[in-house]
C-alpha cells in the first residue's frame, strides 16, 4: 500500500496526458472524416509518385514532425 | 439477375462492349459502357478489382452520358467565388460528386494526381461525396471536371461558405471534446469507485472521492451542458421533455456528491452519473451524425443551379454560370439541355418538356415568341431566349420560396420518449415526495431529504434517454446503406401512422420517358425495318426518336446506312432517302416509298416493380392514389395498370390542387420527383422524393431513395412500424428497471452500488433489445446486397 501515494498521482497525470493528446488531437482535425481513412489504408499506395497526398484540410504537416 | 459491371444496378436489357465475344461483362445502359472504356483506356481497370473485393458503400444509379460543358469553371469571377487556397497556397474547389459508390471509386478519384496533369492533390471523403482538389498554379478546374465526368462522376462544384462550414466543424469538434471528456471522467472515476466498492480503507476512500470529485467536475460542468440547455428550453416553453429529468438527477448528484464529501459522508453518485453522460452524448452524437450524412438543405443549391449556360457577348457566345445571369441577357440553349432561366424564345423552334414543372408528360412545341420557363428541358433543336426572370424571380423560384416556407409550417409531432418523459418526470417527484414524507415520519428530516435525493438521482431515467436514439441510429444508418436515406428521426415516428399514400405518376411510378409499346410490321421493306430507323433518326433528338433507336437496337443487329436528302419537320416526323427509296417515319408508322411498312406506339411504361409495390401498400391497408398533373386518359391507363382504384385516380392537377388534395388529408405520404410536386411534398405529413428528382423536391421531401421507382415505400412503412415496436420494447424494459430502483429506495436498500450496477445493466439491456431488432425489420435492413 506504501506505493500507493506515487502510483495515484502517475495514473492521474497519465490520464491528463491522454485527454490532452485527445483535445490536441480534435482541435488538428483528426476526427473530422472517420469514413474515409478507413478504406484508404485498404488502397495499395505503391505506384503514388513522389508528391505525398496531404491533408489539405488540416494544419498538420506529415513531413514537419 | 445480371448486374452492371459498373454500376452494379439490375440489368433488364444487358448490352456489351464490341471487344466482349464472350458476354463476360454486361453492362445496363451506354453511359457506363463508356465509363467503362474510358477507364480501361487509361489503364486504371484496377478500379474493377478493387470494386469486386470491396462492400458497397452507397448504391449508385446507371451513369448518364452527358454531353457537359465546363469551360465556365475557368472564368476569373468563377474561380474567385466557388475556390480557395489551402494551407499549402495551392487553388482548391470542392467538387460534390455524383456516383461515389465503393471503395473503387476512392482509389479512382485520389489516383487523379497521377493521370491528369492539372491536378495537384485529390481527397475523397466518401460518407459526403465530396471531393477536395487543388490544381497546379496552370491547371484548369475546366479540365478536371471534364475528367471527373468523363469517368462517370458528374461533379457539381461547391460554394463553400467558409463561416458556417467552418463553424459546423468547430460545432462538430466541441461535441467530440465533451463526449471525450465525459469518457476519461467516467473510465478515471470508476477506477475509484471500484477501489471503494471493494473496501477501501476509510482514509483512503476519502482521497480516492476528492479525485472522483476532481475528475466528474469537467462532466458535469462541461460535458453534460447540452442536457441542462435543451433542459431549460423545455421548461422554459412550459413542456418536459426527456432532458428534464436527466439534468435534475445530474444536478442533484453534484450537490449531493459535494455535501456528502464536505460532511464526511463516504456516498456519491459521481461513477454513475458520468458514466451516463458519457453514454447519452455518445448516442446523440451518432444520430446526430447519421441525419447529417443525408442530403442537406444546404448542399443541395446546386443541382437547382445546373451547370454552365451560353450567354451571348458581341458577335459570339461565352460560357457562364448560370448564376451570374441577368435579365435582359440572351442565352443559347442546345437540345437535351435544362433551360436556366423564365423568357420568351427569339430565335428557333423546338420541343419542351415541362412535365418537370407542370407534371405533363407529352412534349409542347414552342417557337419564336412563346414563353419558356427555368427548369423545363429543351429536347430537340437549338434556340435563342431572351432572358426576363432568374432564379427567385423565375417560377420555379417561386416555387421553391413556397417550399421553404411550407417547411417551416411542416408540423412536428411531439415523439413518443419525450411524451413518456411528461409522466415519468412527474411519477418521480411525487414519489420522492412521498419517500421524504415516509421516511420523516420513520426518522429525521435529513434522513429523509437524504433518501428523497437519492431516488431523483437513481430513477434518472438513462436507459430511457439512451433506447431511443440508438434504435433510431441503427435504422437511419442501414436504411441509408440500402438507398433510403431519411432525412430525420422524426419521419420513422411519423412513417407508422401513415393512411394515405400519394404517388406521383412521372418518373415516379412510370419511367418517365417514352418506350415502344406495341410495334408491327405490316410488310417487309427492302431493307430491316431496324436498319431503317436507326439510319433515319440517327441525327433526330426527338424522344420519339430515341425511344425507336433504342427498340430497334435492343430487336435485331442494325446497319447505319447513308441518308440523302434527309428532312427533319419538327412535330410531325424525319423523312429521308436510302439506297434510292424514300423512307419516311410520321404519325406512328414507318412508309417506304409512301406505303406504310410498319406501324408503332409510344408509351411511358410502367415500371415493373410498381404494380407489386402497390398491392403491398393496399395489403397494409394503406390508400393508394394517384395524383398527376398529366391528362386523364394516360394517367387513368397507367394507375389502372398499376392496380390503383378507380375513385383514387386524379388527373390534371395543378401544383396548388395537389397541395390542396395533400392538405385535406392529414396523415398521407407523397411520393414525388418534379417542380410540381414540390409544394404538395413540402405540406404533406411524409414526403419521399426518388432518384431523378429535381433538386427542389429533393429539398422538400423527408426521405430520398436513392433508387428509382416506388419499390421502396412499403419498405419503408414497415421499416417504421418495426423500430417503433423496439422503441416500446426498449421503454418497457428501461421502465421496469426504473421500478426496480424506486422499489429498493423504498425497501431502503439503495446505495452508491446499486445504482452502479442497476443503470449499466438496464442500458446494456436496452442495446442488446436494440441490436436484436425484430425479425421482418432484419429482413428488410440487414439482408445482404449479394446472395
Amino acid at each position: 500500500m506504501e506505493v500507493l501515494p506515487i502510483v495515484i498521482p502517475l495514473a492521474i497525470l497519465l490520464a491528463l496526458c491522454f485527454i490532452g493528446g485527445f483535445i490536441w488531437m480534435t482541435m488538428k482535425g483528426q476526427y473530422d472524416d472517420l469514413e474515409t481513412p478507413a478504406m484508404r489504408m485498404l488502397l495499395d499506395q505503391k505506384e503514388v509518385k513522389k508528391t505525398p497526398l496531404e491533408i489539405t484540410e488540416d494544419k498538420l504537416d506529415p513531413n514537419k514532425d | 439477375m445480371n448486374r452492371c459491371t459498373h454500376c452494379d444496378e439490375d440489368i433488364l436489357i444487358p448490352i456489351y462492349s464490341d471487344l466482349d465475344k464472350d458476354h463476360k461483362e454486361p453492362f445496363c445502359c451506354n453511359g457506363c459502357l463508356t465509363v467503362f472504356n474510358v477507364i480501361n483506356m487509361k489503364g486504371l481497370n484496377q478500379y474493377y478489382e478493387i470494386k469486386k473485393s470491396s462492400d458497397i458503400f452507397k448504391r449508385r444509379s446507371p451513369v448518364e452520358t452527358k454531353h457537359q460543358r465546363f469551360s465556365y469553371m475557368d472564368a476569373p469571377e468563377f474561380v474567385a467565388e466557388y475556390s480557395y487556397l489551402n494551407l499549402k497556397k495551392q487553388r482548391t474547389m470542392e467538387f460534390y460528386l455524383e456516383g461515389i459508390h465503393c471503395l473503387a471509386c476512392l482509389w479512382l478519384i485520389e489516383k487523379l494526381p497521377e493521370f491528369l496533369a492539372d491536378v495537384e492533390t485529390a481527397r475523397l471523403d466518401m460518407q459526403k461525396s465530396v471531393a477536395t482538389i487543388s490544381v497546379k498554379s496552370e491547371g484548369r478546374f475546366s479540365s478536371v471536371a471534364r475528367e471527373l465526368n468523363n469517368l462517370g462522376y458528374k461533379p457539381h462544384p461547391l460554394k463553400r461558405n467558409q463561416s458556417t462550414h467552418d463553424f459546423r466543424k468547430k460545432e462538430d469538434r466541441k461535441m467530440l471534446l465533451k463526449i471525450g471528456i465525459a469518457g476519461a471522467g467516467a473510465g478515471n472515476i470508476m477506477l475509484y469507485a471500484v477501489s471503494n466498492y471493494a473496501g477501501a480503507p476509510v482514509n483512503l476512500s476519502k482521497i480516492f472521492n476528492v479525485i472522483s470529485m476532481i475528475f466528474a467536475m469537467p462532466v458535469f460542468f462541461y460535458s453534460a451542458t447540452p442536457f441542462y440547455q435543451t433542459a431549460w428550453n423545455a421548461l422554459k416553453n412550459k413542456t418536459l421533455s426527456i432532458d428534464v429529468p436527466i439534468a435534475m438527477s445530474l444536478i442533484m448528484g453534484v450537490i449531493m456528491g459535494v455535501y456528502n464529501l464536505i460532511t464526511g459522508v463516504p456516498d456519491n453518485y459521481f461513477d454513475s452519473l458520468t458514466a451516463l453522460v458519457f453514454l447519452l452524448l455518445l448516442s446523440r452524437y451518432f444520430l446526430n451524425k447519421i441525419q447529417n450524412d443525408g442530403l442537406t438543405a444546404n448542399d443541395l443549391n446546386f443541382f437547382y443551379e445546373g451547370n454552365s449556360v451560353l450567354k451571348k457577348e458581341g458577335s459570339g457566345f461565352v460560357e457562364i454560370h448560370p448564376q451570374f445571369l441577368r435579365a435582359g441577357d440572351i442565352i443559347k440553349v442546345g437540345s437535351n439541355e435544362m433551360i436556366p432561366a423564365d423568357g420568351k424564345i427569339l430565335e428557333g423552334e423546338s420541343l419542351i418538356n415541362s412535365s418537370l414543372l407542370t407534371g405533363e408528360s407529352r412534349p409542347e412545341n414552342v417557337k419564336a415568341d412563346s414563353e419558356v420557363f427555368s427548369g423545363t428541358i429543351n429536347l430537340t433543336n437549338e434556340i435563342l431566349i431572351s432572358v426576363e426572370r432568374t432564379k427567385e424571380d423565375s417560377r420555379i423560384g417561386k416555387i421553391l420560396k413556397a417550399v421553404e416556407s411550407g417547411w417551416l409550417q411542416k408540423s412536428h409531432i411531439v415523439d413518443l420518449t419525450n411524451m413518456i418523459s411528461k409522466y415519468f418526470t412527474a411519477a418521480v417527484l411525487l414519489l420522492s415526495g412521498a419517500l421524504f414524507v415516509y421516511m420523516y415520519s420513520h426518522g429525521t428530516a435529513h434522513a429523509a431529504l437524504d433518501k428523497a435525493l437519492t431516488l431523483l438521482i437513481v430513477t434518472c431515467p438513462c436507459a430511457m434517454a439512451l433506447a431511443t436514439p440508438m434504435t433510431l441510429t441503427r435504422t437511419l444508418s442501414r436504411s441509408s446503406r440500402k438507398g433510403m436515406i431519411i432525412k430525420n428521426n422524426e419521419v420513422i415516428e411519423k412513417l407508422s401512422h401513415i393512411d394515405t399514400v400519394f404517388l406521383d405518376k412521372t418518373g415516379t411510378v412510370t419511367y418517365g420517358m417514352l418506350k415502344v409499346d406495341t410495334f408491327n410490321i405490316l410488310k417487309q421493306p427492302q431493307i430491316s425495318v431496324y436498319s431503317i430507323i436507326t439510319s433515319l433518326e440517327k441525327f433526330s433528338t426527338h424522344p420519339v426518336a430515341t425511344a425507336l433507336k433504342e427498340f430497334a437496337v435492343t430487336m435485331d443487329k442494325t446497319a447505319d446506312l447513308d441518308v440523302q436528302n434527309y428532312i427533319e419537320v419538327p412535330g410531325i416526323g424525319v423523312k429521308g432517302e436510302i439506297n434510292g427509296r424514300i423512307y419516311e417515319i410520321r404519325n406512328g408508322k414507318i412508309f417506304e416509298n409512301d406505303e406504310v411498312v410498319a406501324s408503332f406506339s409510344l408509351l411511358d411504361h410502367i415500371r415493373p416493380d410498381s404494380q407489386q409495390a402497390v398491392k403491398n401498400l393496399q395489403s397494409m391497408n394503406v390508400n393508394v392514389a394517384m395524383i398527376s398533373g398529366d391528362q386523364k386518359e394516360i394517367v387513368q391507363a397507367i394507375a389502372t395498370d398499376a392496380g390503383i382504384k378507380k375513385d383514387n385516380m386524379h388527373s390534371e392537377m395543378s401544383p396548388e390542387q395537389k397541395l390542396a388534395m395533400i392538405e385535406k388529408t392529414p396523415h398521407s405520404l407523397m411520393v414525388g420527383d418534379g417542380a410540381n410536386d414540390a409544394m404538395a411534398l413540402s405540406r404533406s405529413y411524409v414526403s419521399v422524393a426518388v432518384l431523378g428528382s429535381l433538386d427542389i423536391s429533393l429539398r422538400a421531401a423527408d426521405i430520398y431513395l436513392t433508387t428509382a421507382g416506388i419499390a421502396h415505400i412499403p419498405d419503408l412503412i414497415t421499416i417504421s412500424k418495426e423500430t417503433m415496436k423496439v422503441i416500446k420494447r426498449n421503454l418497457i424494459l428501461s421502465a421496469l428497471y426504473n421500478l426496480l430502483s424506486v422499489y429498493a429506495a423504498f425497501a431502503g436498500f439503495i446505495s452508491p452500488l446499486t445504482a452502479a450496477i442497476i443503470m449499466p445493466v438496464s442500458s446494456l439491456t436496452v442495446l442488446i433489445s436494440t441490436l436484436i431488432g425484430t425479425k421482418k425489420l432484419n429482413r428488410i435492413l440487414v439482408k445482404k446486397e449479394r446472395q
